[in-house]
């Protein structure tokens, strides 16, 4: 495991901001957003690793922060990046990890992340007639409130 | 037999083949599929916005109720991942209990299947018999835990219930009967040819694509991948238990049979290896209510797949995060690429290959006040302008 | 005597009898299928269930009728109607009570197969006047399936006719009473008719048109209430119908066996040719059709025309 994560530095060098284990097979990495390609494209072809679990989105409060899940035997490599909430828009991985279409859209719907070259960014699970630019996860959308929203007529 | 133009034909939300709603849009060229565009989300209820205003205790039984039939994985995941953020290590009479349970559910789900995909294709004595002796596990179940399906086993620390020598005799014998009824549906499945002929070469999944659409559990094993959470990052009693992956070479739905068939039988050996070796003990150790700051990612082998929860903590008893993904969703993106060019017949089979489970795909349904009404003009109708 | 023939065409053999035995065989039917599937089948209405068929029908007549706006009326209207008295007429012409048919005319058999196949036409446009896309691809099929099956049909019931030398359906009963019953002399004409039989009824294996999974009701889809009930008659007269015709062709018909009248031979036959169709239907998955239509093609169509030059031969006349 801490050989994976020294096969990672080499490469990465400063867009590299931080790596976690918190145990033996859980690793945390985060990049900048402007190395993640590279990051991304080096655990595939570079390391091996082509699962992709999932894509988490996470509202920090100024930032949005992604994490992609890589799974990799016993290992799960996750890639985090942030990005400014006023603007955040974020290159795909579709082209590299074809599997990653839902997750992406999935994001974009429900924190508003921009993945840039998506094929189809449309809703994946939000009723038609929600309304734009409510972001059901981001924290300033309170519950009970979200549950008040009126569907536009379509 | 072309008409000139496609037809747009609407799976679902409300379909007989689909057993719980969810929209598929296929165009259609006579009797073949030209493309097809999902919609989901009929049964998404906002839980991943409602763990996070639920104290860690509170949201293990929302954790449950995410899946009927998947429950108990829902629960084991969530309680991996909150035991993670602790740092607590659960007594090992407790990791054996979760293994058996688990098991138990992967025969009650896949038996399911069985009946389902039989049913799919017209064969409904097969769906019938394999039903009827479905009932014995759930009445097992129903035995040790007191409910057919959302067993609440699980709790933080370890589990709830214990499994008395009464119980433990009541699962061999079960599992002797069962085990004779799946070798039985295997050997029907293989030969009766009616069944073969619709499922053999249906629904193709080549493996470099079920790799790189990232599928997951029985889908991903049928194109030949040995992939499974149990051996691959071994959870709860796992690393103690030897048993065999099944995959299979086929490809096509009829390979997700076989895979789940052999399932079964698995599943069947390890709930006897782990009865044989069930250390004693306690059964959880008490966990405090706050929960340091951490994330962690949690990972278990559901029936239909692997299942993935991440977990983000911030120091108090409420959850900064949580998200769970769950193995309908990865499986999504495969069988669309396997839909594209297959007859009209056979999309119900091939959706019912992956084993779905909405409920678990999606994870909120806000309230539907829908005011605009959902109505399709005759020329809609006639012509297939879509919906 | 014209109220003797009134009497035979409304009550017995006729109209009223053939209502019955529709409600009768439906029930033996889904009782069979039932039992092989491990369950019960009707069990409460009347002694072990057999008033369910005709309960069913009477709960579909009180239901509410549902027209979608955008059929065709007149079609819509018709289709019911036409398609459960199609086999009622067929009925007329197969002998069940006495060695001839309440009708009898040389070239009754062509008729049959005339009627055989307005009704995959009536079943067609019933799907295409519902204006909704599942039961015109209901109705699509169905024609597909009737290009599948019914040249095998023609040939297996040409092969009767040629061994008696006549193109009516009683004088081919007669025949057989003195000779040998049909399944003995040509088995394999047998055989292909009860498969051609299993798709033109639309049981499973070739139940296609109508597949619950994956077209919700097929070409019934829009159907409800009283036309559904009409519907569901038609298929019962039908079931009636095709088990009759191959008890007649193949089995030697309405016999005076011992003391029983020609009826009960009728019924004993008839009933064991629905028992196996019953079973066929619990026994197998469903075709799908291009399956279906090359199925017939390479290996019925085959099997009718080697059964037709054995005839030629001599061999089974």
């Amino acid at each position: 495991m801490s050989d994976l994560v020294e096969r990672l530095k080499a490469p990465l060098k400063e867009g590299l901001i931080d790596v976690k284990a918190s145990r033996g097979r859980r690793v945390f990495v985060r990049v900048r957003r402007e190395s993640f390609r590279d990051a991304v494209s080096h655990i595939i072809s570079g390391i091996g690793v082509r699962h992709l679990s999932a894509i988490t989105g996470v509202d920090m409060g100024g930032e949005i922060e992604l994490l992609y899940h890589f799974a990799y035997n016993s290992v799960v490599l996750t890639l985090g990046v942030s990005v400014p909430k006023g603007s955040p828009t974020m290159p795909t991985v579709t082209d590299l990890v074809p599997g990653a279409v839902f997750y992406e859209r999935e994001a974009h719907e429900f924190l508003g992340a921009v993945f840039e070259g998506h094929p189809d960014l449309s809703p994946l699970l939000l009723p038609e007639g929600w309304p734009e630019g409510v972001y059901p996860l981001r924290k300033e959308n309170d519950y009970n409130k979200l549950h008040e929203t009126e569907l536009r007529k379509v | 037999m072309s008409y000139g133009s496609t037809i747009k034909v609407p799976f679902g939300p409300q379909h007989p083949a689909l057993k719980e709603p969810e929209h598929f849009l296929f165009e259609v060229d006579g009797d073949t599929v030209v493309s097809v565009k999902p919609r989901i989300g009929y049964v998404y209820r906002g839980m991943e916005k409602a763990f996070e205003l639920r104290t860690y205790h509170q949201n293990m039984y929302l954790a449950e109720r995410i899946c009927g039939i998947c429950s108990h994985a829902h629960t084991t995941c969530y309680a991996q991942a909150v035991e993670e953020l602790l740092g607590s290590e659960i007594p090992p009479r407790a990791k054996y209990i979760r293994v058996i349970i688990a098991e138990l559910e992967r025969l009650h789900s896949h038996s399911l299947w069985v009946g389902i995909a039989a049913h799919e294709v017209g064969f409904d004595t097969l769906f019938m018999y394999v039903w009827r002796d479905r009932e014995a596990v759930m009445d097992l179940l129903e035995a040790i835990s007191g409910n057919r399906v959302n067993y609440a086993m699980n709790t933080i620390g370890g589990v709830r219930r214990d499994l008395n020598d009464e119980a433990v005799q009541k699962i061999r014998g079960v599992l002797d009967r069962f085990e004779k009824n799946v070798k039985g549906y295997s050997e029907i499945i293989g030969k009766e040819q009616t069944f073969v002929k619709r499922t053999r070469g249906v629904g193709v999944l080549k493996p470099r694509d079920a790799v790189s659409l990232c599928a997951v559990g029985p889908t991903l094993r049928a194109s030949g991948i040995k992939s499974d959470v149990r051996l691959d990052d071994p959870y709860a009693a796992y690393d103690e238990i030897p048993f065999n992956v099944i995959t299979d070479d086929g490809c096509d739905v009829f390979g997700r049979t076989v895979v789940r068939c052999g399932e079964m039988l698995e599943s069947i050996n390890i709930i006897r290896h782990a009865l044989d070796h069930m250390p004693g003990g306690k059964l959880k150790v008490s966990v405090s209510r706050t929960v340091p700051p951490n994330e962690t990612v949690s990972r278990v082998e559901a029936p239909r797949g692997e299942l993935m929860h991440y977990a983000k903590s911030n120091g108090t008893t409420k959850p900064e995060r949580y998200r769970v993904r769950s193995p309908t969703l990865a499986n999504l993106a495969a069988v669309c690429q396997t839909l594209v060019g297959v007859h009209l017949a056979d999309i119900p089979i091939i959706l019912a290959g992956i084993d779905p489970c909405f409920s678990c795909m999606d994870r909120l349904a806000f309230v539907d006040r829908r005011g605009g009404a959902w109505s399709c003009t005759a020329e809609e109708l006639g012509g297939g302008r879509g919906q | 005597m014209i109220a003797y023939d009134i009497f035979q065409m409304l009550v017995f053999p006729g109209i009223l009898f053939l209502f019955c035995l529709a409600f009768l065989y439906e029930w033996i039917d889904r009782k069979l299928f039932a039992r092989v599937q491990s369950r019960y089948g009707p069990l409460y209405t009347g002694p072990s269930g057999i008033l369910q068929p005709l309960a069913d029908f009477i709960k579909l007549l009180a239901k509410e009728d549902i027209v979608p706006a955008a059929c065709d009326r007149h079609l819509f209207m018709w289709v019911p109607i036409i398609y459960a008295v199609l086999p009622l007429t067929a009925l007329f012409i197969i002998p069940v009570a006495a060695q001839t048919g309440l009708v009898a005319f040389e070239g009754d058999l062509i008729f049959l197969v005339f009627l055989f196949a307005l009704t995959t036409i009536v079943v067609f446009l019933a799907g295409w006047s519902s204006m909704n896309r599942f039961s015109i691809i209901g109705g699509v099929r169905s024609a597909l399936q009737m290009l599948g099956f019914e040249i095998p049909l023609g040939l297996a019931i040409i092969g009767m006719a040629i061994a008696a030398q006549s193109l009516s359906i009683s004088e081919i009963v007669r025949w057989q009473s003195g000779n040998w019953w049909g399944i003995w002399l040509q088995p394999i004409g047998f055989a292909v008719i009860m498969i051609c039989i299993l798709a033109e009824l639309e049981y499973v294996p070739f139940d296609i048109p109508e597949a619950e999974t994956e077209i919700v009701a097929g070409w019934q889809t829009e159907f409800g209430g009283r036309r559904l009930a009409l519907f569901r008659l038609g298929k019962d007269l039908e079931t009636v119908l095709v088990s009759a015709l191959v008890a007649a062709l193949y089995l030697g018909g309405p016999q005076q066996l011992g003391f029983l009248p020609p009826v009960a031979g009728f019924l004993i036959k008839s009933v064991a040719v629905l028992a196996l169709l019953s079973f066929a239907r619990a026994l197998f998955a469903r075709f799908r059709i291009d399956q279906m239509v090359s199925g017939m093609w390479t290996y019925l169509l085959p099997l009718a025309i080697l059964q037709i030059v054995l005839i030629q031969f001599g061999i089974g006349r």
